[in-house]
């Protein structure tokens, strides 16, 4: 029984350790877990040679149509295939309005889609102070029960006790660590929709 | 009679249809391991082919019969028979090579390997490595003169473009740049030799004789950072005329005039373009984008935008076949 406990302290460590927070690459964003480089927001120029926005970049809120077709095809659901045929369907049909109507698309699902990628990015910061908190607490949590076991005589349910607990804390983190790298990568999967989606309006708008 | 005219018709037709310019493209992706095969008549991948570890460099054989790519985490460089569209031989580069550049007869090939600091020599008739060059740390552009006479060799960390005497293969000029020099390319006259940075986000204009930058081209594009302008591969005309220069992270190529050097104007193509060849007949240009996975074939005279293929995860280098 202590030599399961050994190991799981032995292997808490290691995990403590690895995941200092030390190793964030960007300086300026002490708190991102990815090994991806932090890009804040995506800028219009990035994604966007049309016409200028001028006033769509608020206006598009106002139209019921555009909101519909913002939310449908901005959702990773629908394959973008499908979401760039819808594009190309709307445009068309829109005639003489068209310009007009791909600025208005264009706006909100760079609204859309930017507000999507910084709650996402908002997340893995905040799990990333959890794990830090979690860290510190496995580490004390380590210390305790190191002081426990070398106790004379040990209080054996309360080394049990605390064993299992720190058993717990140690797979909580590990989950989690999964589930960050898994995440880490959503920011990238959106920028790459944004691009083409608003690569479909320009080729209707050139 | 009739009919004989008329199959005289037919067939000159059937001339005229014909496609001219029918190209293959090889293309490296680098996550995914596989070199995408496009053809020009359809734009579209014919066959995706299982390769290495990380592919990048990739290059046609003059004689078009041979694609070799670079697999950098399995320390060599495969070659592609273009006839059966398979992995057939490797070459003896050292390890992790990047990038690769053949003399203008197709004799000679030179390797950059990023982990030894040194460049390989390969006599491409037997395969073999002939010879290593010590260069700077971590070999990043590689160029051979027009002439054959000067190797070309960027690197990152002294942030020169080094000249290599390719009959001596010692370096006999270094040529300070901006920071990250990333991709080399000589003028077909072999006037000017123009050398992309990456950090800088400039492109180094340079005498090939006396050893001088002679002009820098800038890159600015309205709303965009300037970090975000980030040129790598650079592609020139034969009459040197018109230059495109991709420009990584802001999703865009600059068409730069070939005499003036100034920006003329930036295409939107995907994300993360970089690197470049001409068909050919250079009425297109093909760029890969590494974030969106897909190439953009660009019209050069009318300086477009014309098409989009999707092709494999981080597609990187790109080559067509000779004609």
């Amino acid at each position: 029984m202590i030599t399961a406990w050994r190991i799981a302290i032995g292997a808490a460590f290691a995990v403590a350790l690895s995941n200092q927070p030390a190793r964030a690459a960007d300086p300026r964003y002490p708190d991102w877990p990815c090994a991806q480089a932090k890009v804040p927001e995506i800028s219009v120029a990035a994604v966007w040679a049309g016409p200028p926005l001028g006033d769509a970049a608020n206006q598009w809120k106002d139209d019921p149509k555009i909101n519909a077709l913002v939310t449908k095809v901005a959702a990773r659901r629908l394959p973008l295939e499908d979401a760039e045929k819808e594009i190309a369907g709307f445009l068309s049909a829109a005639a003489a309005n068209k310009a007009t109507a791909g600025k208005l698309l264009f706006a909100g699902l760079f609204d859309t889609l930017n507000a999507q990628r910084a709650s996402v990015m908002n997340g893995l910061e905040r799990v990333m102070r959890k794990q830090r908190e979690a860290a510190e607490k496995i580490r004390s949590d380590t210390v305790a029960l190191q002081a426990l076991q070398d106790a004379t005589p040990p209080d054996q349910a309360k080394v049990d006790e605390l064993g299992n607990q720190l058993v717990w804390e140690t797979r909580i983190f590990e989950d989690r660590r999964r589930v960050v790298k898994f995440v880490c990568e959503v920011p990238t999967t959106i920028d790459q929709r944004l691009f083409a989606l608003s690569r479909a309006i320009q080729q209707e708008l050139d | 009679m009739w009919r004989r005219c008329l199959l005289a018709g037919m067939f000159a037709w059937l001339a005229a249809m014909a496609p001219a310019s029918a190209f293959v493209a090889y293309v490296s992706n680098e996550k995914g391991n596989t070199v995408s095969v496009i053809d020009s008549d359809s734009w579209t991948v014919t066959k995706t082919i299982k390769v290495g570890q990380r592919p990048r460099g990739i290059e046609f054989s003059r004689d078009g019969k041979f694609v070799w790519v670079a697999v950098g985490d399995d320390d060599t460089i495969q070659v592609i028979d273009t006839k059966t569209q398979e992995i057939v031989d490797t070459l003896p580069s050292g390890p992790d090579p990047e990038l690769f550049t053949q003399d203008a007869a197709g004799k000679t090939m030179y390797v950059a390997n990023e982990n030894d600091n040194t460049v390989t020599v390969i006599d491409l008739a037997t395969r073999a490595r002939v010879g290593d060059i010590q260069v700077g740390v971590e070999p990043e552009g590689m160029a051979v003169s027009p002439d054959g006479k000067i190797l070309i060799n960027t690197s990152e960390t002294t942030n020169m473009a080094h000249f290599i005497d390719t009959a001596t293969r010692k370096i006999v000029a270094n040529v300070l740049v901006d920071s990250r020099p990333r991709f080399a390319a000589f003028k077909r006259d072999g006037s000017e030799l123009w050398v992309s940075s990456e950090i800088g986000g400039t492109v180094s204009i340079i005498d090939p004789v006396k050893h001088e930058v002679t002009g820098k081209i800038n890159f600015e594009i309205p709303g965009l950072r300037s970090e975000a302008i980030q040129p790598v591969g650079i592609g020139m005309t034969r009459d040197g005329k018109t230059a495109f220069v991709a420009l990584g992270p802001a999703n865009r190529v600059a068409v730069v005039d070939g005499a003036t050097h100034k920006v003329i104007k930036y295409l939107l193509v995907g994300q993360r373009v970089w690197h470049m060849d001409f068909t050919p007949d250079e009425k297109y240009l093909l760029v890969t984008n590494g974030v969106s996975n897909d190439v953009s074939v660009i019209d050069v005279a009318a300086q477009k935008v014309i098409k989009t293929i999707q092709v494999g995860e981080l597609p990187w280098g790109i080559t067509i076949a000779p004609q």
